[in-house]
């Protein structure tokens, strides 16, 4: 039996939020919902940033748990039982008394809360389901809540939830049900994908009633999420894209996360990275992530068993159109939205625009600079009117050295070029920011 | 050559946007210009235009009709930026989109015809006010006075305050709040249940703002200490943090080290 000390507010919240740090979602989209004029707070779709960590990632919610306290011993966890951390727990009151004042000072876009296993998951559950209630109806607010699934918990205790919450997620944690055994002893994949399967239901048939009355309560409207934790155990890219794949089609997940492995834990199961957490490959799988859902791109395209993992020098959209020479060049003024997207340097937006644009005018450089494409990148792989911006040969070496020398990137080692890099085309920005293109 | 001198607002805008157009001079021979520029042409003859409200309106209406609400937002957007050469855009959007040449679907193209340099020009400020904007959705730091208003300040490029306050109205219904921009010399203020207004050539009370609610120091200091905990140590990254959180938009954020 642990002793809780009674701890300041201040305290709870240094051990609570350091205690969450380590899951990455922190982005606020996904939902558009004006003030209803009575509480506090509203959503828009591509969610807001409001600070950045030093660590450079984005703060956009009161990311926190509701408790440390674990009774599980996940091995790649801090708060796991078996660690001797500082403990301690928020009150109902206490989350909803901070997620208001932070909100008013216009320091958030809303809560993230996530709990350890407290007792039992049911036990937490009805705690987090509680703090949800308590803040929509006694605190009316009306901004943005993501909430964790506890796996285990009872279904209508989801459901209850689901009907209070924006997005909802439970972590996959690891890529196979393998790993999972290995690491999370008292998790299993079966347990995991059970409520995802629930809220995905769920989610449907709210549609459908949306569709009949347009006042019904909405389930889970931003959708749900989930995360992985890449390089604690040994699956490729290839093995780990194609389950982000499956989860987006079978599951209709909106957003997986990807979280390099910060080793936390003496333990001997747990690998030692010397080079720290592998930040270049999670970057690497994002923007394969984003080709998943943005671009039309499948995984099988990108990777497969005989090339399994990410080009650390490019990303994977060059990458794909350099072994794929055959197809270019596009002809800007002509080809279809699903060719243009598949153009280095030109996002959907900008092939949005591209597709507007030329039936109004005649387009040239100048214009498709202004929609936004990346010259910089494209020109190796269009032409505009039949015409090439200068004359470049549509040669793999020679593109490959020019795209690498344009980035300045020198040959990347795991971290010190992550921190070199030119992340103009960083999604988890893009993302929240809702400044995809 | 004439050149209509306009208020730089949207109201300005949209009122010499109608003076222009009913002076039948032709499209040709006159030019619109915020009245902020003080460089005047030699042998051009000015016309002062004075902001007013029910042409404005009809101007806007008008766009929204025949050129939809993208466009109309687009316009409006760019009527916000920090540029010496809006109005005149804005005017050559405006006669393209209303040329009676055209049809309904083409009118509300036109705002994608960004092989006219006009066009062009107004769909990019439009973009960047929108972009800064967004940003200051974020950035804005309310402290809560003494006396219950919620109190911050910023200083923008473009004149953000319209948009933020429909943002923030919609979000704080029922709380008092203002924010000053010194980079305007305005102030948007807010009253509970009511509708926002921008004061125009007002810097806020010296003494008042620095009169803070008893929870606010709680607040701030919760907060700051949120900031630091929340971050990875291993994954420590100052120049991607500049890069998102650039300094300019710092001064007043209650999480910026040099605040206060
Ligand atoms: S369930 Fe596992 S991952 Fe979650 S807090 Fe407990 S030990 Fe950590």
């Amino acid at each position: 039996m642990r002793i809780e000390k009674s701890r300041t507010l201040y305290e709870k919240l240094n051990i609570l939020s350091d205690a969450a740090k380590y899951d990455v979602a922190c982005t606020s989209s996904g939902t558009d919902r004006r003030g209803s004029g009575r509480g506090v707070g509203n959503c828009i779709a591509p969610g807001i940033c409001h600070s950045f960590s030093a660590d450079g990632r984005c703060i956009s919610l009161l990311k926190i748990l509701f408790s440390n306290d674990c009774v599980f011993d996940c091995k790649y966890c801090i708060n796991r039982v078996s660690n001797d951390v500082e403990r301690a727990s928020f009150t109902p009151e206490e989350v909803c008394r901070l997620t208001i004042e932070f909100y008013r000072r216009n320091y958030i876009e809303g809560l993230f809360l996530s709990s350890g296993v407290l007792r039992t998951p049911a036990y937490t559950a009805e705690l987090l389901y509680e703090t949800l209630y308590k803040l929509r109806t006694e605190y009316h607010f009306e901004g943005y809540i993501h909430v964790k699934l506890i796996p285990g918990a009872p279904g209508e205790l989801i459901e209850k939830t689901g009907y209070l919450a924006d997005r909802v997620s439970v972590n996959l944690e690891l890529p196979t049900a393998e790993s999972l055994r290995l690491l999370a002893p008292h998790k299993t994949r079966q347990r995991i994908l059970a409520p995802m399967r629930q809220v995905q239901l769920a989610r449907t048939e709210n549609k459908n009633e949306l569709t009949l009355y347009r006042s019904a309560p909405r389930f889970v409207p931003a959708g749900q999420s989930t995360q992985m934790i890449i390089g604690a155990t040994p699956e490729n890219d290839y093995q780990i894209i194609s389950v982000a794949e499956s989860l987006y089609r079978k599951f209709e997940l909106k957003r997986v996360f990807y979280s390099a492995f910060v080793q936390v834990n003496e333990d001997p199961l747990l690998p030692v990275l010397p080079g720290g957490p592998p930040l270049l490959r999670e970057h690497r799988l994002y923007q394969a992530d984003w080709l998943l859902r943005y671009y039309d791109f499948r995984a099988d395209e990108l990777l497969s068993e005989r090339h399994p993992n990410f080009n650390v020098f490019l990303d994977p959209k060059c990458d794909w159109a350099l072994s794929h020479l055959e197809t270019f060049p596009v002809e800007v003024s002509r080809a279809d939205y699903r060719t243009l997207l598949r153009v280095p340097g030109i996002g959907p937006r900008s092939a949005q625009r591209i597709v507007r644009a030329r039936r109004m005018g005649t387009l040239d450089y100048d214009t498709l600079r202004r929609t936004g494409v990346v010259l910089k990148r494209a020109v190796y792989f269009i032409t505009c009117n039949g015409r090439q911006m200068y004359p470049l040969k549509l040669d793999e070496d020679f593109i490959l050295r020019n795209l690498l020398q344009d980035g300045k990137r020198g040959i990347p080692t795991e971290t010190a070029t992550y921190r070199q890099m030119s992340l103009f085309d960083d999604v988890r920005f893009a993302d929240t920011c809702g400044l995809t293109g | 050559m004439i050149i209509f001198e306009c208020e730089d607002s949207a109201d300005g805008i949209f009122t010499a946007v109608y003076d222009a157009w009913a002076s039948r001079l032709g499209h040709r021979n006159v030019r619109l210009q915020t009245r902020a520029l003080r460089t005047r042409e030699l042998f051009a003859e000015y016309c002062e235009v004075c902001p007013d409200g029910g042409k404005a309106e009809k101007v806007a209406r008008t766009i929204r009709r025949r050129m939809g609400e993208e466009s109309y937002e687009m316009i409006y957007r760019a009527a916000m930026a920090r540029d010496d050469e809006k109005a005149d855009s804005i005017y050559r959007v405006v006669v393209l989109g209303l040329s009676p040449q055209i049809s309904e679907r083409e009118a509300a193209d036109v705002i994608w015809q960004l092989t006219d340099p006009a066009v062009c020009h107004v769909f990019e400020l439009a973009r960047r006010v929108w972009h800064e904007a967004h940003r200051y959705m974020g950035f804005v730091r309310f402290r809560e006075l003494e006396n219950g208003v919620l109190f911050s300040e910023i200083d923008a490029e473009a004149n953000v305050l319209p948009l933020l306050g429909d943002h923030f109205a919609d979000r704080f219904p029922n709380e008092n709040f203002m924010i000053c921009d010194h980079g305007h010399a305005a102030c948007l203020v807010h009253r509970a249940a009511g509708p926002w207004c921008l004061l125009l050539d007002t810097e806020p009370d010296g003494a008042l703002r620095h009169q803070m609610s008893a929870n606010e120091q709680e607040m701030q200091q919760l907060w700051c200490g949120f900031c630091s905990s929340i971050s990875i140590r291993e994954r420590e990254n100052a120049r991607l943090q500049q890069q998102f959180w650039p300094l300019r938009f710092r001064k007043w954020m209650t999480e910026n080290p040099d605040f206060r």
